[in-house]
């Protein structure tokens, strides 16, 4: 690799940004491509209501650098260790409480594409090509692609497009159910941004936070305890309307 | 009452009966967990069909009655009601004129089909007044749509027309007013009387054919 990759933050308003950067390609080094702590830190932001993950300069990310995975699998159990962290990193992104939104331009393959299914809101520009390259290094994705991607575009197609190591475009990724938006050639920032703001303008944190855990916990708890989360949840937002009214709002 | 229950030929019909607008009020709830219950114990009930009195499907809640009133108990309460009512083993579809917005779509989307009138409007709006949808709506709506669109339907507030509607996923078939009623009861009349959840891409192919329903709007 010839340029170090590295991961910036900064915050437009109330949105966050977290840039991949580096090389060309942002070739992502490390399965956890930031630190955990960093990552809590940025997100942990006061009032922040929503986070962007996109790619510095043309594209998102063409993934992790298979000689790199190839010299750590050679290190003892570096390599599983590695994997666990990037698989705890996208956990937490996916657990977040406020949405996340992947802003990909151009090239989103392998470990790029991964982080982009662990967001919660995917959004393509019009040029982006989306692969799981692995198959063709005879190996598999490594951090959660091959558990998320079923959920988005069916146990088949998911298959196919893991194991045949094909590029799909942006308009059959969207057919697929992979990604949610296209966006103008290059431009899947600004629609993501503008998307972001329409999501969360006028909403009050509380509410976002509040519609973000429902969704979560029907991935991760008990019926009964989601339900009886969900009414809970309800009824704080509920109070605090009341609340509001009473004190003249309108 | 805030219900009619009607039975014919085996097809139970919960209309509800609080015009125009057939706001939900809290004694809603408990009267649809009575009706379910009884459901649950009538030999011949084939299909439930859920529809609204009038012009309208219904506008949601009371929201100054459930901003004064919604304990979490009466909200869970609500919440198992619904979820009783998609537990059935017998088909229950909601035939939707008009509007059906909040809880009203909350509990359209607890049932195992959704037919629409041309002209239905439909959506989770709650965010619009700071609330979120609380019995149920936001998980079933994912399921439908899925997570990211529904987020952002939810988050914004969105309403929809039938029509979109349908392309989301979120009404299984649109009927011209006048015919939507009979198209839900043929519907409910050829399904088997013990259904499949899992099954519902299913039945919606083999029992309602394309040119049934979109198609001819």
């Amino acid at each position: 690799m010839s340029k170090e990759f590295f991961t910036t933050f900064h915050c437009l308003d109330d949105i966050g940004v977290i840039s991949l950067s580096g090389s060309p390609g942002n070739i992502i080094p490390q399965p956890a491509f930031v630190e955990p702590e960093l990552f809590d830190e940025w997100t942990s932001r006061p009032g922040l209501k929503a986070l962007i993950i996109r790619g510095e300069g043309r594209n998102f990310s063409s993934g992790g650098d298979p000689s790199l995975i190839l010299q750590l699998s050679a290190r003892g159990n570096d390599l599983e260790r590695s994997l666990e962290a990037g698989h705890r990193l996208l956990n937490r992104i996916e657990d977040l409480d406020i949405p996340v939104i992947a802003a990909i331009n151009r090239i989103c393959f392998g470990g790029g594409l991964e982080i982009a299914l662990a967001c919660h809101i995917r959004v393509v520009s019009a040029n982006a090509l989306l692969a799981f390259p692995e198959v063709n290094h005879n190996l598999v994705p490594g951090m959660g692609g091959t558990y998320r991607l079923p959920s988005l575009a069916g146990q088949a197609q998911a298959a196919v497009t893991s194991l045949g190591g094909d590029i799909v475009t942006a308009a059959d990724a969207l057919k697929m159910g992979i990604v949610d938006h296209v966006a103008p050639a290059d431009a899947a920032f600004d629609y993501a941004l503008a998307l972001a703001r329409k999501m969360t303008s006028d909403r009050p944190l509380p509410l976002i936070r509040s519609v973000m855990k429902v969704l979560n916990n029907s991935r991760t708890l008990p019926r009964e305890e989601a339900m009886a989360e969900e009414t809970r949840l309800f009824c704080l937002l509920a109070r605090d309307e009341a609340e509001r009214r009473k004190n003249g709002g309108d | 009452m805030a219900i009619c229950w009607t039975l014919e030929n085996g097809i139970g019909t919960i209309t509800l009966d609080n015009p125009p607008a057939n706001i939900l009020k809290m004694e809603f709830f408990s009267e649809l967990a009575d009706h379910l219950e009884m459901a649950r114990c009538a030999p011949d009930l084939k299909a439930i069909i859920l529809t609204g009195r009038g012009r309208h499907f219904s506008s949601g809640a009371d929201v100054a009655e459930l901003l004064e009133a919604s304990g979490p108990e009466t909200m869970l309460r609500n919440y198992r009601a619904l979820a009783g009512m998609a537990d059935l083993a017998v088909p229950v579809i909601a035939a939707i004129r008009g509007v059906c917005l909040g809880a009203a779509f909350e509990l359209a989307l607890h049932c195992h089909f959704r037919f629409g009138s041309a002209d239905a409007v439909v959506g989770l709006p709650e965010s619009n007044y700071n609330l979120m949808p609380g019995i149920g709506g936001l998980e079933r709506m994912a399921g439908l749509t899925g997570k990211a669109r529904a987020l952002e339907l939810i988050l914004r507030g969105s309403t929809m027309d039938a029509r979109d509607a349908y392309e989301r996923g979120l009404l299984d078939a649109i009927f011209p007013r006048q015919e939507l009623l009979p198209a839900a009861i043929a519907f409910a009349l050829s399904l088997p009387h013990d259904i499949n959840p899992g099954y519902r891409e299913l039945y919606l192919h083999k029992y309602l054919p394309k040119d049934q329903n979109i198609e001819r709007t």
